[in-house]
């Protein structure tokens, strides 16, 4: 492009000159042509996995002039580099200047990099893919002249799943004259606005022994419609996989930290950027560099809970996680997230319909009457009161059971209650109490009965007191109806803040404690009471099957942490605990009494206790390393075969009852195992659970009429040795050994 | 009020209350005993134990009383391929100054099957013949669990245990972060020195650096 601008000009001063000679013009306008078909200054290299090249702002520039430059990397899908802080692994591009170039250069200007998740809170990086320009600022020599060139090197670590390193030659020329801007200007200006700008408000670093919380207030950030922000440190203060929670407050933000802990000295400063996303996806970088400060007011609602260690964050999510709860941004805050305004009304209404339920109504109804005969004989004050002092009671009692809450919480230190359901003994657990409560309410067993009796009972004290104490009773006491309702308010606020979590139990309360409170203060209200009736069992039978339903649920996520067997195992377990509680309920009068309440306990303790100790089992280890463990085929066989091993198949399905037997009593017994292992026999695996049309051509084949088959090739034949149907260890052992 | 019916009520909701907590208690010491303590210098060094290329069980508990060095592997990446590189033979020569000393040097290959570096037994003994390299064990960590108990990032990632069990150096091979072995005459060797500190009885000057190199392939 240089010769032909200087073809134009020359071109240009000839014409004005007058000297109009064809054939100048011609040769000018020739050279024109061809200049612009010359390659221009500079030309994308290609390094393997990326095009390398070095471009200019200025096509011209005069000697001691300041350029940009940039390095602009075009990646292969799927590969990135690294930014200048790379993270747990990874390099940062760099160029080498040949000798002769001896211009002044400066640093990189970074871009805004993305997260590189790489080892799910194990290995996080920093890094671009597809594209990223680098752009810098070089000085020209001050004795240049004519054109100037810089030549060197681009070294840079590209990854995908794997690491190279690679090299790729730069050069790039440019015209010493009069400064002019080039085709490149436009693209590393744009490049640079993706670089961060300096913050312009304040940070605040607290350094506490649970946990660093960066705050940061006004400036360019403001609240609104902010979907993500990260920290990305300059250098490795932090533990760069680690979450960052964020809390959102009044005149700010903060965000927990994570200190390092490999032995960096993080005494320092910790320089870097803040990255925010809008939710329109656009992301914006700011420079910070938070000196060591208490909070800055207004920022931190709350000090969120601690971080655990998983993925959260902005940019390419290019891993799946496996069914952690993150603490991410926005749970932990109060502004935003699951809205108050949301909860509390569905927790008003749950404590409305505990009314309803046949160890509350009964209560209600009696007090009613007695408040009806209360008001008919004057004592409408002495009623409010006591409609008062009720709703305390009932009230408190949520209250309380708040405050246990939360205290348990907090004692269970930092790890989020939601955290239970990645533990399958817990959903195990939880799944059996669901599932019982869904019985109780079927009807199966009575634990309510007294209940109303004991309502008739406190119906009757009298005084203020007493209608407190009814009123904590009623809480209490009514506690299997409120039980459901009571788990799946929890179950709602589980990780919301105290403060939430407390409004919601004292709404709740204040629902169920509302109808009385209401005939306290006008009795005639009393007519329109429910009669007690045989619908209040209808109604507690039909709250049954939400609780299945939450059940099932609990199954289906036991289902995702273990694996079939595990799920087998819980759902024979509440078969077990429901013959228990049915021979409980069918106990003989007399004579095998004791043996019966003796079996039906085994039942219910054994329902509950064998599914979690399978969930427990620890995974078998292999026995040694050399063993060959497989997947059968028939191609493998020879392969193995011709390298002179014998090998032992097991033709087996997730539904063959004997095929799980025999591995149970054999096949995964260690002294099974480490005779194949020390005997160089292979052991082959032919999963039949599916339809698979080759391991049914080898069952024809060996006339079996299905699974389970046993096939052994002795080391160096060829024919196999068909075992029977049921396998003992010493029958295996002994073929094996040859004894 | 306190009636048979009430207490058996009341024994019920409390068995069912306390079922949950427990459970829910018991779960959060079950993940609080996996949270094995992290690696830190001067501390005692985490155990494990491992299979090595040869079949045989191997643990850190076998080594009491002799200076370890770990070396997190993967022969494929180019920065592990830099030390072992024919032109250098860095790593080779640490390992066998290491035996000459009686030092205990365990390679760890913790990639997982199917990824870069992973190796069945046999062809990491050949990988040690073909390039003279000299372990003391090759340990195929191939569920990843020795490298997560150590938070191993990279290959190479350098560990160096003392006698006396603690932690005296983690972090990179040298100082130099590239992959190129021509860097390796020009930088400072961190195992090397925290090894040379150990004989001598002085403490170590370096006892950590950030590692570079290849993330390890869990």
């Amino acid at each position: 492009m240089a010769v032909a601008s200087a073809a134009a000009f020359v071109y240009e001063r000839v014409t004005v000159a007058g000297n109009k000679n064809i054939m100048t013009r011609f040769i000018f306008a020739l050279l024109a042509a061809i200049a612009c078909y010359l390659p221009a200054q500079s030309e994308p290299v290609d390094g393997g996995y990326a095009l390398v090249e070095l471009i200019s702002d200025h096509a011209s520039a005069e000697a001691g002039d300041t350029i940009s430059l940039a390095l602009k990397l075009k990646l292969d899908e799927g590969w990135h580099v690294y930014w200048r802080n790379p993270g747990d692994a990874g390099l940062p591009p760099q160029i080498n200047w040949d000798e002769e170039t001896r211009a002044e250069f400066s640093e990189f200007e970074w871009p805004i990099p993305e997260l590189l998740p790489v080892v799910p809170n194990q290995i996080m990086d920093y890094g671009y893919s597809d594209i990223v320009v680098l752009p810098f600022e070089a000085t020209l020599p001050a004795n240049a002249s004519g054109t100037y060139t810089f030549t060197g090197t681009a070294d840079y670590l590209i990854c995908e799943e794997i690491c190279i390193p690679e090299t790729a030659p730069i050069s790039l020329t440019v015209d010493i004259g009069p400064a002019s801007l080039g085709v490149n200007a436009r693209e590393i200006t744009e490049w640079r606005e993706k670089t961060p700008t300096v913050f312009e408000g304040v940070t605040a670093l607290d350094r506490s022994s649970d946990g660093w919380t960066l705050s940061f207030s006004g400036g360019q950030i403001t609240e609104a419609a902010i979907s993500s922000v990260r920290f990305f440190p300059n250098d490795h203060h932090i533990v760069h996989s680690a979450a960052q929670p964020i809390t959102h407050g009044t005149a700010g933000s903060c965000i927990a930290l994570t200190e390092a802990t490999d032995g960096f000295d993080t005494s320092s400063i910790p320089e870097g950027i803040i990255v925010v996303e809008t939710a329109d996806g656009t992301r914006a970088g700011y420079k910070i560099a938070p000196e060591n400060g208490d909070l800055l007011p207004g920022t931190c609602a709350e000090r969120p809970l601690m971080p655990a260690i998983e993925e959260a964050g902005i940019g390419s999510g290019n891993y799946s996680e496996g069914g952690s709860v993150t603490n991410d941004a926005s749970t932990g805050s109060t502004g935003g997230g699951f809205s108050l305004f949301a909860i509390l009304p569905f927790a008003f209404l749950g404590g409305l319909i505990l009314n309803l339920m046949p160890c509350v109504l009964p209560v209600l109804s009696i007090k009613a009457l007695g408040m009806t005969h209360a008001a008919a004989s004057g004592h409408t004050r002495e009623m409010k009161v006591h409609g008062l002092a009720y709703s305390a009671g009932v009230i408190l009692s949520f209250a309380a059971l708040a405050a246990a809450f939360l205290a348990v919480r907090g004692a269970l230190g930092n790890a989020s209650l939601g955290f239970q359901l990645q533990n399958a003994p817990t959903v195990i657990v939880l799944t059996l109490i669901v599932f019982l409560v869904g019985l109780w309410l079927l009807g199966m067993f009575e634990l309510g009965t007294s209940i109303q009796n004991t309502g008739s009972g406190l119906a009757a004290q009298q005084g203020t007191a007493g209608a407190f104490f009814t009123g904590v009773l009623a809480a209490v006491v009514g506690a299997p109806c409120v039980g459901p309702f009571l788990g799946a308010s929890l179950g709602a606020v589980i990780d919301q803040p105290s403060g939430t979590v407390m409004l919601t139990f004292v709404v709740l309360g204040l629902g169920m404690a509302l109808p009385f409170l209401l005939l306290s203060f006008a009795p005639g209200l009393q007519k329109l009471l429910p009669k007690p009736g045989p619908w209040m069992e209808t109604l507690k039978q039909f709250f049954a099957f939400p609780m299945f339903i939450t059940a099932a649920w609990l199954l289906s996520v036991l289902g995702a942490l273990t694996d079939y067997s595990v799920v087998g195992w819980t759902i024979a377990g509440a078969s077990a605990i429901a013959f228990g509680i049915w021979v409980w309920n069918n106990l003989p009068r007399a004579g095998l009494r004791p043996v019966m309440q003796g079996l039906g306990a085994i039942a219910l303790i054994g329902g509950l206790v064998a599914p979690i100790a399978q969930a427990m089992k620890p995974e078998p280890a292999p026995i040694t390393a050399n063993a060959i463990i497989g997947d059968w085929s028939p191609t493998y066989v020879d392969q193995l075969l011709d390298d002179g091993h014998g090998i032992f198949v097991d033709f087996t399905a997730v539904w063959c009852v004997t095929c799980q037997a025999n591995k149970a009593t054999t096949l995964n017994r260690d002294e099974v195992k480490r005779a194949f292992a020390e005997n160089n026999i292979a052991f082959l695996t032919a999963d039949f659970t599916k339809r698979d049309p080759v391991i049914a051509e080898e069952l024809a084949l060996r006339q079996r009429p299905g699974v389970p088959m046993y096939l052994y090739y002795p080391p160096g034949e060829r024919e196999p040795q068909i075992l029977p149907e049921v396998l003992t260890p010493g029958l295996v052992i002994g073929r094996v050994t040859g004894k | 009020m306190l009636n048979r019916r009430n207490l058996s009520l009341a024994a019920g909701m409390a068995t069912a209350i306390a079922l949950t907590a427990g459970s829910l208690i018991a779960s959060t010491g079950t993940a609080a005993a996996d949270d094995v303590a992290a690696p830190a210098i001067g501390e005692t060094a985490p155990g494990f134990t491992g299979v090595d290329s040869n079949g045989e069980t191997v643990s850190l508990s076998d080594f009491d009383g002799k200076t370890v060095v770990l070396e997190w592997t993967n022969a494929d990446c180019p920065f592990v391929k830099k030390h072992y590189d024919e032109s250098v033979k860095n790593m080779q020569g640490l390992q066998t100054d290491a035996a000459a000393d009686d030092i205990v040097w365990i390679s760890v290959i913790s990639s997982a099957p199917g990824k870069q570096g992973h190796v069945d037994g046999a062809t990491a003994n050949e990988l040690t013949t073909s390039r003279g390299a000299a372990p003391t064990h090759v340990i195929l960590d191939e569920t990843g669990e020795i490298g997560r108990t150590y938070e191993a990032k990279t290959t190479p990632h350098m560990f160096v245990i003392k006698d006396d069990k603690s932690l005296a150096y983690m972090g990179a091979i040298d100082s130099k972060k590239s992959a190129n072995p021509a860097d390796i005459a020009t930088s400072t060797n961190y195992v090397t020195a925290a090894l040379d500190s150990i004989e001598a009885g002085t403490p170590v000057e370096t006892t950590s650096s950030k590692p570079y190199g290849c993330s390890v392939k869990y």
